[in-house]
C-alpha cells in the first residue's frame, strides 16, 4: 500500500495577516515529517475562491516548496484543473516539467476539473463544456512532454508548432491521474489509462465493485500517455493514537469539520441544470451520511482512525476492496493542534506503515506491455 | 467554521405567517409550469440576509421561482417566490424572502399549512417559443419582470429546486413561537427546458428586503411538472444553528 498525505490549506476565519502564512508553514513542516517517515505522497488541490475551505490556489508554488524542502516524497497536483479559462494545457505541461526537474523527477499529475460554481463563474468558465476539455488536455499533456516539437488543432485548444519547454526528466513522462468524485469517472480514468485518484468516500461494497470495474476496463484502454498508470487510491481520514477515544474524537474533529466545510460550497449543478455534472462531487456522499436535516455530517465506513491497531484494521480493509494506496487528510480548518497531526504522522508510521509495506508494489505497466 | 447567517429575525415576525402544524397537510398540484431564474448577488455583509439557523452560501443567489397551476383544490393560481441559497447543517436548502399569489383562497392555504409569507399580486406567465416570461404586477406597477430567454430541452431531472425554510409563528398554548418550517416539494417531471436569465424589474423593497441586488445572472430553467408539497416534517429555531436546534414535528 502507497500513503500519502493531501493538502487543502484551509484558513480558518476570524483572518489575521498571519492566518495564511501560518496554515503554509504548518502544512510544509507536515511534509517535511511525512517524507522523513517514509509516506509516498503529497497531493495538493487546486482551489479558487472557496473561502476558508481551500487557499490553495497556486499548487505549484506550494509543490515546489515541499520538494525543496524534502528529498523522496513524491509530490503530486491533486488535482490541477483543466479548465482551459483557468489556464492553457501549455502551462500545465510547462509547470509540471519544472517541477519534475526541481524535484528531482518526483511530480505526479492528477487531473479534473472544478465542480463548483463560485469556481467556475468566478473564470468564467462554462460548466457544460469541462468534461469536454479535461479530455483534451489529458491527450495533449503528454505529447507536450515527449515531442520535441507539437502543434494541435483541437476544438478547445490548438497552437502552432513549437518546443514545450522545458521537459519532464521522469520517462516517459510523470504518471497522470484523474480525480474520481462522480459517478462513471473510473470508467474514464480507465479508458484512458489514467491512475485512479479517488476523492470521494463510498461503502466498501461500492468501492469495491468500481475498482473492479475499473481493473477490467483498463485492460483494454487506449493510453493518453506513453504508459498505463494502474494505481487506485483513496481518501481518508488520519488519526492515529495510543488511547482510542483521543484518536477517534480528534479523527472525527477533522471529518466533521471537513464534511461541513465541504457541503457549503455551491455546486455548479445545484444552480445551473447540466448534463455535465451528473452529481455534485463530494457532497452527495458527504450529505447521504448526516442522518437528518439538522444533523452535522459523520464520518463515512472504514475511517482511519483510533489506535495503531483500529487504523491497520481499516487499511486492511480497503486494501482488500483492492486500493493500492490511501491519500489522508491529517488535519482540516487547523481544528487540531500541530503538534497533534505531527504525533499522529510519526505514530503511523511506526507501528502501523510497516504492516502494509512487506507487499511488492504494483508497478506501472509500459503501453502494449503485460 | 462557515459564516453564519445574522439576520434579526425580530422586526420579521409581524408579516410572517402563522402556521398549524397538524402534520397531515398535503398539497398535490397537477399540471403545473415553474420558471426558476437565478442571479447572483453581491456578497457583501451576506451574514445579514438569513437567519442565524442558516449558512449563507458563497456567492449569495436569488432565485426566482414561479408556478403557475392551471387547476388546484383551490382553483388556478400562480405563485411566486424570491429565494435565497443557504444552506441548514449539510443539506443545500432556500430561504425564502417573500412571495406572492394571485388566488386568496391558495394564499391562505399555503400560508397557514407551510408558512409562505404572501402579498397579493397579479402574476402573468407567458410562454413563447422564444422565452418565458413573468411579469408582477403589485400596487399597479411592476415588481419583478424575470425570463428565460432561447429556451432548450433538458431533463428534468437536470433541475434542482430545494426544499424552503420559511420564517412563521407556530400557535401553541403558549401563544405563537417563532420558527423556520421546512417545506419540502417532490416533482414529476414531463418536460424541461434551459435558457438565458432576464431581469428587468426587481423591486427588492417590495419583495421583503431592500439589499437585495442581483448582480451576475446564473441561470434559467422552466419545467412542466406535477407538484407535491408535503407536510411539515421539521421546524427549527431561527436563532440558533439548524445542526442544534431543528426538531421533528410532533416530537419536540
Amino acid at each position: 500500500m502507497d500513503f500519502g498525505v493531501f493538502m487543502e490549506l484551509s484558513v480558518p476565519r476570524p483572518w489575521t495577516p498571519d492566518s495564511e502564512r501560518l496554515v503554509y508553514e504548518n502544512a510544509l513542516e507536515q511534509v517535511r515529517l511525512a517524507d522523513a517517515l517514509g509516506f509516498d505522497y503529497v497531493w495538493a488541490v487546486e482551489h479558487h475562491f472557496l473561502e476558508e475551505y481551500s487557499h490553495c490556489s497556486a499548487p505549484d508554488l506550494f509543490l515546489t516548496a515541499c520538494a525543496m524542502q524534502t528529498s523522496r516524497i513524491r509530490v503530486g497536483h491533486g488535482i490541477v484543473a483543466c479548465v482551459p479559462e483557468y489556464q492553457s494545457p501549455i502551462r500545465v505541461a510547462e509547470r509540471a516539467a519544472a517541477l519534475d526537474i526541481l524535484s528531482g523527477g518526483r511530480v505526479e499529475l492528477g487531473t479534473g476539473r472544478s465542480a463548483t460554481w463560485p469556481e467556475l463563474s468566478g473564470f468564467g468558465a462554462n460548466p457544460d463544456e469541462t468534461k469536454k476539455t479535461w479530455d483534451e488536455f489529458v491527450q495533449v499533456i503528454p505529447k507536450m512532454w515527449t515531442q520535441e516539437r507539437f502543434s494541435w488543432k483541437g476544438r478547445a485548444f490548438s497552437m502552432p508548432e513549437r518546443a514545450v519547454l522545458p521537459k519532464p526528466i521522469q520517462r516517459p513522462h510523470p504518471p497522470m491521474w484523474v480525480a474520481v468524485t462522480s459517478p462513471g469517472t473510473e470508467i474514464d480514468a480507465a479508458d484512458r489509462g489514467l491512475g485512479c485518484l479517488g476523492l470521494s468516500p463510498g461503502t466498501f461494497e461500492e468501492s469495491e465493485r468500481k475498482v473492479a470495474q475499473y481493473r477490467a476496463r483498463i485492460q483494454n484502454c487506449e493510453p493518453v500517455g506513453h504508459f498505463v498508470n494502474e494505481k487506485v487510491h483513496t481518501i481518508n481520514f488520519l488519526s492515529c493514537s495510543p488511547d482510542r477515544e483521543q484518536g477517534r474524537r480528534n479523527g472525527l474533529r477533522v471529518a466533521s469539520s471537513f464534511s461541513y466545510m465541504n457541503a457549503q460550497l455551491l455546486g455548479a449543478k445545484e444552480v445551473l441544470p447540466t448534463r455535465s455534472y451528473l452529481s455534485d462531487g463530494l457532497l452527495p456522499a458527504l450529505r447521504r451520511e448526516s442522518g437528518g436535516p439538522g444533523d452535522a455530517a459523520k464520518a463515512f465506513t472504514g475511517v482511519t482512525m483510533g489506535t495503531p491497531d483500529d487504523v491497520a484494521d481499516a487499511i486492511g480493509k480497503w486494501e482488500a476492496v483492492g486500493y493500492d494506496g490511501i491519500n489522508f487528510f491529517i488535519n482540516f480548518m487547523e481544528v487540531l493542534p500541530q503538534q497533534c497531526v505531527l504525533d499522529s504522522l510519526r505514530l503511523f508510521a511506526e507501528e502501523v506503515m510497516p504492516r502494509f509495506k512487506k507487499a511488492p508494489k504494483r508497478e506501472a505497466v509500459v503501453a502494449g506491455v503485460a | 467554521m462557515p459564516l453564519a447567517g445574522a439576520l434579526d429575525v425580530g422586526p420579521l415576525l409581524d408579516q410572517a405567517p402563522e402556521v398549524r402544524l397538524a402534520g397531515d397537510d398535503e398539497l398535490r398540484i397537477d399540471d403545473v409550469d415553474i420558471l426558476q431564474v437565478i442571479y447572483e448577488l453581491g456578497a457583501s455583509d451576506v451574514e445579514a440576509l438569513v437567519p442565524p439557523a442558516l449558512n449563507p452560501t458563497l456567492p449569495p443567489v436569488v432565485s426566482f421561482l414561479v408556478y403557475r397551476a392551471k387547476d388546484s383544490a383551490f382553483g388556478p393560481f400562480s405563485l411566486v417566490q424570491v429565494r435565497l441559497s443557504a444552506r441548514a447543517g449539510v443539506r443545500p436548502r432556500a430561504f425564502l424572502v417573500s412571495a406572492c399569489c394571485d388566488n386568496p383562497a391558495a394564499a391562505q392555504a399555503l400560508a397557514t399549512s407551510w408558512g409562505f409569507r404572501m402579498q397579493p399580486a397579479e402574476i402573468q406567465l407567458r410562454r413563447l417559443h422564444h422565452r418565458v416570461e413573468c411579469q408582477v404586477i403589485a400596487d399597479r406597477r411592476p415588481v419583478l419582470d424575470v425570463a428565460l430567454v432561447n429556451p432548450e430541452p433538458i431533463s428534468g431531472h437536470d433541475v434542482q429546486y430545494p426544499p424552503g425554510m420559511h420564517l412563521a409563528r407556530a400557535r401553541d398554548d403558549d401563544g405563537s413561537t417563532p420558527y423556520i418550517v421546512q417545506v419540502e416539494s417532490e416533482y414529476e417531471f414531463r418536460r424541461a427546458d434551459r435558457g438565458r436569465p432576464g431581469l428587468t424589474t426587481f423591486d427588492a423593497a417590495w419583495w421583503g428586503d431592500e439589499r437585495l441586488v442581483p448582480l451576475e445572472p446564473v441561470s434559467a430553467s422552466f419545467t412542466a411538472c406535477n407538484v407535491t408539497i408535503h407536510p411539515v416534517r421539521y421546524i427549527c429555531n431561527p436563532d440558533i444553528p439548524a445542526h442544534e436546534g431543528t426538531v421533528k414535528v410532533g416530537t419536540s
